[in-house]
């Protein structure tokens, strides 16, 4: 419990919780990563011992079904439309004929229909929220015929440790409702693994984790108290499966309830517990048990300008904070994170400073921590890209990480290992790579460069994709792309490339020489995209 | 050490039809077992040794009574001991010169008369491709087995302690298991050809340091001082783009791209820098992938003719184009390059030093280190530390200034907090920079009361002791966790 990272997962940090997560177990392995999340990441809950006999009639009537034919985009041929599967989740109806279900369900759906236990018809859904970092969607049905009969499950609030809760879903081994039963068994955060960057409150279960269990509801005297959503491998850990907790699920519904989602807010720093006698000395703090550190601010967050180094945090929207990082709330122990959890972009958060030996009061104001977006495993956007000479250019993502991983050198895997500690992306918003160098005549010195970061073409400093296409169409007869390191420039005639695109784009079968837009938006920072932002 | 460089033994049969036993005679004049006792340091628990092992070779004598052996047989020695072959006859010996670059390490009995009457070895011939040779091994009752070996080929190839490359045969030879092989002379009518530095049993082809390195090795090593195989400090690219050598105005044919020249290695000071095209070397033309046409070998990489050919002291000729004019350059071959960095390759014999301060294991950063952390230690050793290794030269790390890091915490109430922390550069102590263990040392030495601020590279930037504490608490501390000295500066 020494030193913590606000929520930011930076790359490598969030490595130690991989050893023991079976989604975790291929390194940026996102894509073994999506079908795991579907295949083995799902829980199994049944009816509460505590559970009225009316709760499986309830879940009856709300469970769906949920088959999802969805798409998944190759960043090793970003300009493949990618391949098709399909899978099955379970989800839930609530309030006003919304239906909840986990983010991973529906990620990169092209097609998905809904069923309800009592109906054997397939009805046609959309998504209408997707919130990938806490891995909730909602998804509405158009035929209000497919309501009929059901009642709206109502949420619950945090179960108690040891008590029995529910699993509904549509588990591998048959097609009809599956209930199982687990016990509460621990309630922390944990990391969300759906955008491969997030930790949040989750709530472990005992109940076995079984494909298709993903987005059904966990229940606890006839109220929903959490949605499955992802566990362990057999093979690294018996019965532990994950759900998520009402907080997070209301947070969801409160923040789409303006019609589009923002995405959690972090306040942006590092902090250190303040157990050590002579750091308290040295920083004028009583022995009185109160107080973190705070060790590092990242630029561009909410904390920016506001907190500096070696400031002591004693209390946040006043709740005091323990030297172990904890606040109580409703007199449980939670850490400090999940005062800023429940929040939104915009919030306003209050914090008692000790600064240079004196009280101090800030108040900052939340937003998302963009500047570690590069982290988030991307499922909709379509991958962007430059053509050039056959030279593919990629910005860094952990999607094109997945792809690269096994042939990735030292110096791609440090850029983005490093690039949220270091703050490279002051620097460098989006790192762009030569992500393949596909066969032609033209580049037949170049080929083996795969892999390079791209530091300038034609003498302009390369900070996003976006700069790519512009450098590239510098006036001159030579085009002169130079990367980090001591790696030799590649080099083209521009009339060589203009004769040989067609040939190559029509080689390999691309129809785009580049994408850099995207939902026909240009990313002009590009070190992020978050699809419902405006 | 790893099991790829000495020579590996899991035979198979049926390999003897090729080997034929030779005349007692000559093996008890030429050859001699040596038997190594060795230990390496912790790199992670610096003040300790790993668990010793020995390792036994076949030494090959010289005339003159010296032993040549690779130097992987005795890096991180504690005892290095001859045996006659026909005999238990055993003498302590010595090593008079090494070079864990090159692999090779000179031995001397530590009685004089111990090799009387062996007239040793003469350094044959050099070999190319193709031609035949012999591995000798000896049997339990010092008798002979010359084992019939080709030359599959002769050129520049990495060694097992050196990243950029030394001439290298391939050698095709099936050995039977015997003791005594982890080390083994490639022989041919009578002489010496190379030193077995590698052998795989299952494609039945191995490695040998060949004539030319052995001959630079004895000969900087007559005079009693060793220099060391020089190196120039560059990074290159070939220059076989039409493309890029408009670019870089290279007209005509052949010259390499220098994509980065160290300012103080052998071509930096002769002037060269960055950019530059180098055409050609001592009057050796280069093409355009590197290579010079040697006389015996044909084209060959420029490492062989930069760093096996000279001797360090030895003047240096580049012809280089700069901007599309040609010029000569002059300088004179050195080891700079190589061995004035802030943090050092690979480091056998010595002891890691470390300081200890109140429970704070302070390290001085080494490739060694990293080595430590295993064959994927570029991912699994903090970034941190790989990458001031891995990029010293493009971050302009001070060669004078050594990497001194937070290695590990030893818990204690002094430590209380501190305690998982690892991995971490030190920057400075005291508002002071620090950039050796000595200034380190000198810092808390002279605090004897107040503060002991570090100040680190990384999250959490700042760490404090109370100095009294850390220095009566420290030798408390010590003796818990058994450390026999809280300092090896």
């Amino acid at each position: 419990m020494r030193r913590k990272v606000w929520k930011p997962g930076l790359g490598p940090a969030s490595k130690e919780e991989g050893l023991v997560w079976g989604v975790f177990e291929v390194k940026y392995g996102w894509m073994m990563l999506w079908r795991k999340v579907l295949t083995f990441v799902l829980l199994g809950g049944v009816l509460g011992g505590c559970a009225k006999d009316g709760q499986l009639a309830e879940a009856k009537k709300n469970v769906v079904m949920v088959e999802v034919t969805s798409q998944t985009w190759d960043y090793r041929l970003p300009w493949n439309p990618g391949t098709v599967s399909s899978a099955r989740g379970a989800g839930f109806v609530i309030s006003g004929k919304r239906i909840l279900t986990n983010a991973h369900v529906i990620s990169g759906a092209r097609y998905i229909t809904v069923q309800r236990e009592a109906d054997p018809r397939k009805y046609p859904a959309k998504v209408q929220f997707v919130a990938h970092d806490c891995d909730l969607a909602m998804v509405e049905v158009e035929d209000s015929e497919f309501f009929k009969g059901t009642t709206a499950l109502s949420l619950g609030n945090i179960p108690e440790l040891e008590s029995v809760v529910s699993v509904y879903g549509f588990p591998i081994g048959g097609d009809r409702l599956s209930v199982t039963r687990g016990v509460v068994s621990r309630i922390d955060y944990n990391a969300y693994t759906h955008s491969g960057r997030e930790s949040h409150l989750a709530i472990q279960i005992d109940a076995a984790i079984n494909p298709g269990n993903s987005g059904g509801p966990v229940m606890q005297a006839d109220k929903v108290v959490g949605v499955a959503f992802q566990g362990f491998r057999g093979d690294v850990a018996q019965n532990v499966g994950y759900m998520i907790p009402t907080p997070v699920i209301r947070r969801f519904l409160k923040d789409v309830e303006d019609g589009k989602y923002d995405y959690y807010v972090d306040i942006a720093i590092r902090w250190m517990t303040l157990e050590n006698a002579a750091m308290r000395k040295y920083l004028g703090r009583p022995n009185d048990g109160r107080g973190v550190v705070v060790t590092d601010i990242f630029s561009e967050g909410s904390a920016d300008g506001i907190l500096r180094r070696g400031d002591v945090l004693l209390s946040i929207d006043g709740h005091p904070i323990e030297s172990d990082g904890s606040v109580r709330l409703q007199g449980q122990p939670v850490q400090l994170e999940e005062i800023v959890e429940r929040k939104f972009a915009g919030d306003p958060v209050e914090l008692e400073v000790w600064r240079d030996r004196k009280m101090e009061h800030v108040t900052l104001k939340l937003k998302p921590a963009e500047m570690f977006s590069m982290y988030e495993i991307l499922y909709e956007p379509s991958p962007r890209y430059v053509l050039y000479g056959g030279l593919v250019f990629q910005p860094l993502t952990a999607n094109l990480m997945g792809v690269l991983a096994g042939s990735a050198d030292l110096r791609l895997r440090q850029t983005y290992s490093l690039f949220g500690q270091d703050q490279l992306y002051r620097e460098t918003p989006e790192p762009v790579i030569l992500s393949s160098v596909l066969p032609d005549p033209l580049n037949v010195y170049l080929r083996g460069m795969a892999g390079q970061v791209v530091r300038e073409i034609n003498g302009k400093r390369i900070r996003t994709l976006a700069d790519v296409e512009l450098a590239l169409r510098e006036e001159g007869e030579r085009t002169v792309i130079r990367f980090e390191g001591d790696q030799r420039p590649a080099v083209f005639k521009k009339t060589e490339v203009d004769k040989a695109t067609p040939r190559i784009m029509a080689q390999y079968g691309i129809s785009e020489a580049s994408r850099t837009e995207v939902n026909g938006r240009r990313l002009a920072q590009g070190s992020y995209f978050k699809g419902e932002k405006k | 050490m790893k099991s790829v460089m000495g020579v590996l033994w899991l035979m198979s049969l049926g390999v003897l039809i090729q080997t034929q036993a030779a005349t007692g005679d000559e093996s008890r004049g030429s050859l001699v077992r040596v038997r190594t006792s060795i230990q390496p340091y912790d790199q992670f628990r610096p003040w300790q040794k790993k668990s010793p092992f020995g390792l036994s070779g076949t030494g090959v004598v010289l005339p003159g009574g010296k032993v040549l052996v690779t130097a992987s047989m005795v890096a991180n020695r504690t005892e290095v001991g001859l045996e006659k072959p026909g005999s238990a006859e055993k003498c302590a010996a010595e090593v008079v010169a090494i070079d864990y670059e090159a692999n090779l390490a000179l031995l001397k009995p530590t009685e004089a008369e111990f090799l009387k009457g062996f007239a040793g070895v003469t350094i044959g011939t050099n070999l190319k491709a193709g031609d035949s040779a012999e591995v000798w091994q000896l049997e339990r009752n010092g008798e002979m087995l010359r084992n019939q070996a080709e030359i599959l080929s002769a050129g520049v190839g990495r060694y097992p302690s050196d990243e950029a490359g030394f001439l290298v045969y391939g050698v095709r030879v099936s050995l039977p298991k015997r003791d005594d092989s982890y080390t083994l002379p490639l022989m041919r009518n009578g002489q010496l050809s190379g030193m077995m530095m590698a052998y795989d049993r299952d494609s039945q082809e191995g490695t040998a340091i060949p004539v030319p390195m052995i001959e630079h090795f004895l000969k900087d090593s007559a005079d009693g001082k060793y220099e060391g195989f020089p190196t120039l400090g560059v990074s290159w690219a070939p220059l076989r783009d039409p493309n890029l050598r408009e670019e870089v105005k290279a007209s005509g044919s052949g010259g390499i791209l220098l994509t980065r020249v160290n300012p103080i290695g052998t071509a930096g000071r002769a002037g060269l820098q960055e950019g530059d095209v180098l055409l050609a070397v001592d009057g050796f033309k280069l093409d355009e992938d590197g290579n010079y046409r040697d006389s015996l070998y044909g084209p060959t990489s420029i490492g062989n003719l930069v760093r096996t050919r000279p001797y360090v002291g030895a003047s240096a000729k580049f012809r280089i184009s700069r901007n599309g004019k040609e010029m000569d350059l002059v300088g004179s071959y050195d080891r700079r390059a190589r061995d004035e960095v802030a943090i050092p390759t690979l480091q056998f014999d010595v002891a890691p030093r470390y300081l200890i301060l109140g429970g704070l294991v302070f390290q001085e950063l080494t490739g060694t280190y990293l080595q430590e952390w295993g064959d994927k230690w570029s991912e699994r050793a903090p970034q941190r530390l790989v990458q001031l290794f891995s990029f010293q030269q493009e971050m302009r790390l001070d060669p004078k200034k050594k990497v001194i890091f937070l290695s590990q915490v030893l818990p204690s109430s002094m430590t209380a907090g501190y305690q998982h922390l690892s991995g971490l550069v030190l920057t400075g102590c005291n508002g002071k920079t620090v950039g050796s263990l000595e200034e380190l040392a000198s810092i808390a030495d002279a605090t004897s009361s107040g503060d002991l601020v570090f100040e680190l590279m990384d999250d959490p930037g700042k760490l404090v002791l109370d100095a009294s504490e850390a220095k009566s608490g420290g030798e408390k501390l010590g003796k818990a966790y058994g450390i026999p000295a809280l300092r090896k500066l």
